[in-house]
C-alpha cells in the first residue's frame, strides 16, 4: 500500500499514513504481496473505489467480527507455499518441509472455506487434488511425513532397512562385547583408550590402534566379517529406501507442477481474501462506513474521526469529538488555540486517504471525490532543525512546489501557513493562496489565527465553536488543565459569516496553564486597549 | 553406520543422574574450543536417556561462537534412534530416511529456516540451532513441550537461555583447546567457577552492572578494593576468561541475578595436535573445578 503521488512525505507523516497502513495490513505473506502493490484510486475510478469500499463493508456485515478474527487467525499461520509451487513448476523435486508447507496451504484453504461456508469457496480442483494426495497417511494436520500410505514400496523398503540395521547392530554388538570382555571393560565406545598399565600382551582381535602414547593406546574396533556383510546389506537397504522416498517426492512434485496454475490462482485468491479481511477488520474495529464517491474535488462528511488521535485519546480515557465538514472550494478555519483546528485538517485528509484506497471511512456519512494529491502546508511540515533555510523559506518552497504541480484534483490543508512572517504579509500570502487554489478548482481548508482572511479572500469561513465557558485558572497541573479545557471546549465546526470577532481564549488558556496572574492581567488589558 | 556405545553409556547415565538430581529438564553441554568432546558427551547423555526410557530431544546452537576455527570444520552428524525429536535447518535435513516434520519455525540459520522433526528410522542427522539466545529459548520451549529432556550442544555465551531455570550445564574440555595441560586446566577451572557464581544476597550492599563485566571494569574494582557484591544479570555476562577470571572471581564478590547450575565436566585428553596423559588431566580438572569429571574415552569418573 503506497501513497505514490497522493501524499508527499510530510503529508503522509502529518496524516499518519503509516498508522493507517498498519491498521489495514494483511497477516499472511500471500496478502502482503498484494498489499504491497495497492495504490490509491485516481480520478475516473470513482465507481471502482466505491465498489471496493462497499464490498469491504458488506463483507464486514455479513461475516461478523468473530469470523473475521477466526479467518485472520488461520491466515496468520499459513506458511508461504508459493516458492514450493514455483520450484515444482520448473521441474524441481520438493523437499519434505516444502510438502508440509503445501499441505498446510491446502488445509488452511479448507478451514477458511469451512468458516466462510456461505461465501464462494477458495478451494479449486488443483487444491483439492493436492490435499487428497498430501493427506495420505498423515496423523496430524500440521505435520508431514512421507508415510507408507504414499506407496507400497516405502513400507517394504523401510522394513528391509530396519531388519538390516538390526542385523548390523547385533553383529557389531557381538564384536564389541567380545572385545570389551577381553579388555575387561563393561563397554567400548567408538574410540576408546587402553591404558598400557592395565593391559599387557596383544590387544583383542579387531581392536585397531589409532594412536600410541607413552601410557596408553587410542583404539577403535574394526568391523569383522559378519558386521561387514551386515553393513553392506544395511547400506543397500538404505539406498533402496532413499530411491523409493525420492520417487514419491517426484510423483507429488509432478502433481504440483501439473496443477501449478490452479494452485497459484488459489494462492492469489488467498492473498486477496487476506487484504479484504484486513480492511474488514479495520472497518469493524473503527466503525467505518463506505463513502459516496463523487467525480469532483469535494469533501463532505458528518461525524468523522481522525482515528490515530481517537486511539491515543482512548488510552487516556478521553473521547474524540466527531466533526462535520463540507468543502467544495478553498475555505478558512479559525478558532482558539488547542481548539482542534489541526485535528480538523487531519480528519479531512485522513478521510480522503481512506476513500482513495477504497476503504470505508471513519464517519457517519461521507461524500467525497478522489483527489490526485492531498497537500499539507504549514505546521507539521517542519524539517529537522538545522540547514540554511528558515522555516518560512521552507514553507515557501513547499508552496512553490505545490503551485507548480500538475495535480488536477487537489485537496490542500494549510495549518497556519505563513505564521512566521509579519501578520500583514502573512495574511496577504494566505489570501493569495486561497485565490489561486480557487482558480484551480481545488478544495482547501486553511486554518489560521490571522484576522480577516476569509473576507479578503471571499472564502467560506468555518470556526471551531471554542470554549463554552472559560475555565477558571490556574489548574493544579497540566493534566488537570487539559481535562478542564476538554470539558469546556466545543470542538465542533460551524460555518460563520464574515470574520467573527476574535475571542481572548489564548489569554484564558495562559491563565489556565498557570502563568502568573499579573502577567495574564497585563495581557488582557493590552488586548482590550 | 550406527555408533554403538560411543562415549560410554555408563558415564552418560551418571551425568544424567546428576542433572536429574538438580531437577533439570534441559542439559547444556558447553566446551572450550573444538574437539573438547561436546558431541561425544551429548551422545552419551542421549544414549543414557534412551536406556532409561526417557524421550530426549536434541538441539544445537550451531557453531560455537567462541570457536575460532569456524565454518571450515563441520559438526559431526549424530546417530539418532527412532522417535527422537530434534531441531535442524531445512538445508541440513537428510532426504533419507525421511523424518516427520513437526513444525516449521520462523527462525533463520545459515542453512535455512529452522524446523522441528522427529526421526522415524534410526540414522545420521545434523543438529542445527538458532543464532540468537532468544531463538534458543524458543527451541528449548518447543522441544521441551514434546520430550522429557532437552539436550543442547551449546556454547558458553548461549547458556543464558537456561539461566535461572531448570537447566544444568556440563563443561567439556579437551587437549585441543590449549597448548599445555596447565593452560587447559586453568581455562576450564575459570569457566566452571565463572558459570557457577551464586545468586546475589538481597540483604547485602550490591553494585548492579548493566551488560557485561569486562576485564577493565574488574581491574578497576580490584584496584579500588570494592567490597560490595558486583551483580551481573547471569554468569554469561562475565567477560573474563582463564586466569584473569579466576583471579577476579577469587578476590571480588561477583554475583548474579539468574544463576546457572554446573553439574560436571568432561575431558578429552586426545586432540588432533597433542595429547595429555588421561589420568593426570582428569585428576587436575577435578581438583581445579571441584566437579565430578568424566573422561570421554573412558567411563569412570574422578571427583
Amino acid at each position: 500500500m503506497k501513497p505514490l503521488e497522493l501524499l508527499d512525505g510530510s503529508a503522509a507523516h502529518v496524516l499518519e499514513f503509516e498508522w493507517l497502513r498498519a491498521a489495514v495490513a494483511p497477516v499472511s505473506s500471500y496478502g502482503e504481496r498484494i498489499f504491497e502493490g495497492l495504490r490509491p484510486f485516481a480520478g475516473g475510478e470513482e465507481r471502482a473505489a466505491q465498489a471496493r469500499a462497499q464490498r469491504v463493508a458488506a463483507m464486514t456485515q455479513r461475516v461478523g467480527a468473530e469470523r473475521i478474527d477466526a479467518v485472520r487467525g488461520v491466515l496468520r499461520d499459513i506458511p508461504d507455499a508459493t516458492p514450493a509451487i514455483a520450484r515444482a513448476a520448473i521441474g524441481g523435486v520438493l523437499s519434505d518441509p516444502s510438502l508440509l508447507e503445501l499441505r498446510r496451504f491446502g488445509a488452511a484453504i479448507a478451514r477458511i472455506d469451512a468458516l466462510l461456508a456461505d461465501g464462494p469457496p477458495l478451494e479449486n480442483a488443483a487444491v483439492l487434488k493436492l490435499r487428497e494426495m498430501l493427506d495420505a497417511g498423515q496423523e496430524r494436520e500440521n505435520e508431514f511425513y512421507l508415510s507408507d500410505a504414499f506407496d507400497e514400496s516405502l513400507a517394504a523398503a523401510r522394513r528391509e532397512l530396519m531388519e538390516a540395521q538390526a542385523e548390523l547392530d547385533a553383529a557389531r554388538g557381538r564384536e564389541s562385547e567380545r572385545a570389551a570382555r577381553e579388555l575387561r571393560r563393561a563397554e567400548l565406545g567408538e574410540e576408546f583408550i587402553v591404558m598400557r598399565a592395565e593391559h599387557s600382551g596383544h590387544l583383542p582381535q579387531g581392536v585397531r590402534v589409532l594412536r600410541e602414547a607413552p601410557t596408553y593406546f587410542l583404539c577403535t574396533l574394526e568391523y569383522g566379517d559378519a558386521a561387514l556383510a551386515a553393513l553392506r546389506r544395511r547400506d543397500g537397504a538404505a539406498a533402496e529406501l532413499a530411491a523409493a522416498e525420492e520417487g514419491v517426492r517426484e510423483r507429488i512434485s509432478d502433481l504440483v507442477r501439473n496443477e501449478a496454475r490452479g494452485l497459484e490462482a488459489a494462492a492469489a485468491a488467498l492473498g486477496e481474501l487476506d487484504v479484504l479481511f484486513a480492511a474488514a477488520h479495520f472497518t469493524h474495529r473503527f466503525g467505518c462506513l463506505p463513502a459516496t464517491i463523487v467525480d469532483r474535488p469535494a469533501l463532505k462528511f458528518e461525524g468523522a474521526r481522525f482515528l490515530p488521535l481517537e486511539a491515543a485519546l482512548a488510552t487516556a480515557g478521553r473521547p474524540f469529538v466527531p466533526l462535520d465538514v463540507e468543502l467544495h472550494d478553498p475555505a478558512v478555519l479559525t478558532g482558539p488555540n488547542m481548539g482542534g483546528k489541526s485535528v480538523a485538517l487531519r480528519t479531512c485528509g485522513f478521510v480522503a486517504v481512506c476513500a482513495a484506497f477504497g476503504l470505508p471511512v471513519p464517519a457517519e456519512r461521507a461524500r467525497l471525490g478522489l483527489f490526485d494529491r492531498i497537500a499539507w502546508l504549514g505546521i507539521g511540515r517542519e524539517e529537522p532543525m538545522g540547514g540554511l533555510l528558515s522555516s518560512f523559506a521552507r514553507e515557501v518552497l513547499a508552496l512553490k512546489e505545490l503551485l507548480t504541480s500538475d495535480a488536477v484534483r487537489l485537496l490542500v490543508l494549510a495549518d497556519e501557513f505563513a505564521r512566521t512572517t509579519n501578520p500583514r504579509e502573512g495574511k496577504a500570502l494566505v489570501v493569495a493562496l486561497l485565490e489561486r487554489l480557487r482558480a484551480r478548482g481545488a478544495c482547501a481548508l486553511a486554518a489560521t489565527h490571522l484576522e480577516g482572511v476569509a473576507e479578503s479572500a471571499g472564502a467560506r469561513h468555518f470556526a471551531v465553536r471554542g470554549l463554552r465557558e472559560i475555565p477558571a485558572g490556574p489548574a493544579p497541573d497540566v493534566d488537570a488543565a487539559l481535562a478542564a479545557l476538554a470539558g469546556s471546549m466545543d470542538y465542533r465546526l460551524s460555518e460563520v459569516t464574515g470574520d467573527a470577532a476574535a475571542r481572548a481564549d489564548a489569554i484564558a488558556l495562559a491563565a489556565l496553564l498557570g502563568v502568573e496572574p499579573a502577567y495574564v492581567e497585563a495581557a488582557r488589558a493590552a488586548f482590550l486597549k | 553406520m550406527s555408533d554403538n556405545g560411543s562415549f560410554a553409556t555408563s558415564a552418560g547415565m551418571e551425568l544424567l543422574s546428576l542433572a536429574q538430581g538438580t531437577g533439570a529438564r534441559t542439559i547444556f553441554v558447553v566446551g572450550i574450543g573444538r574437539n573438547a568432546g561436546k558431541t561425544t558427551t551429548l551422545r552419551a547423555i542421549y544414549n543414557a536417556a534412551g536406556a532409561r526410557g526417557l524421550r530426549a530431544a536434541l538441539a544445537s546452537i550451531g557453531r560455537d561462537s567462541e570457536d575460532a576455527l569456524g565454518a571450515d570444520f563441520p559438526k559431526p552428524r549424530l546417530w539418532l534412534q527412532p522417535q527422537t525429536t530434534f531441531a535442524t535447518a531445512r538445508g541440513a535435513l537428510p532426504r533419507s530416511p525421511a523424518c516427520r516434520i513437526l513444525k516449521l519455525s520462523q527462525l533463520r540459520t545459515p542453512a535455512g529456516e529452522l524446523l522441528y522433526a522427529r526421526t522415524e528410522l534410526s540414522g545420521f542427522y545434523d543438529l542445527v540451532g538458532p543464532p540468537t539466545a532468544a531463538g534458543l529459548r524458543e527451541v528449548i520451549a518447543e522441544l521441551g513441550g514434546c520430550s522429557d529432556l532437552v539436550v543442547v550442544d551449546g556454547a558458553v555465551d548461549r547458556t543464558a537461555a537456561v539461566a535461572g531455570s531448570d537447566g544444568a550445564i556440563v563443561v567439556a574440555c579437551g587437549a585441543a583447546g590449549a597448548q599445555t595441560q596447565d593452560e587447559a586446566v586453568d581455562e576450564v577451572a575459570g569457566l566452571a567457577v565463572r558459570l557457577a557464581i551464586p545468586r546475589f544476597d538481597d540483604g547485602a550492599p550490591a553494585l548492579e552492572i548493566e551488560g557485561a563485566l569486562t576485564a577493565a571494569q574488574a581491574a578497576r574494582f580490584l584496584a579500588a578494593g570494592e567490597s560490595r557484591q558486583i551483580v551481573v544479570r547471569d554468569p554469561t555476562q562475565i567477560a573474563l576468561s582463564g586466569r584473569a577470571a579466576s583471579e577476579a572471581l577469587a578476590r571480588l564478590r561477583i554475583r548474579c541475578r539468574r544463576p546457572l547450575h554446573v553439574i560436571a565436566a568432561t575431558v578429552a585428553s586426545i586432540g588432533p595436535e597433542r595429547n595429555f596423559e588421561p589420568q593426570s588431566f582428569r585428576s587436575a580438572v577435578a581438583a581445579a573445578t571441584g566437579l565430578p569429571v568424566y573422561d570421554v574415552y573412558r567411563e569412570s569418573a574422578a571427583a
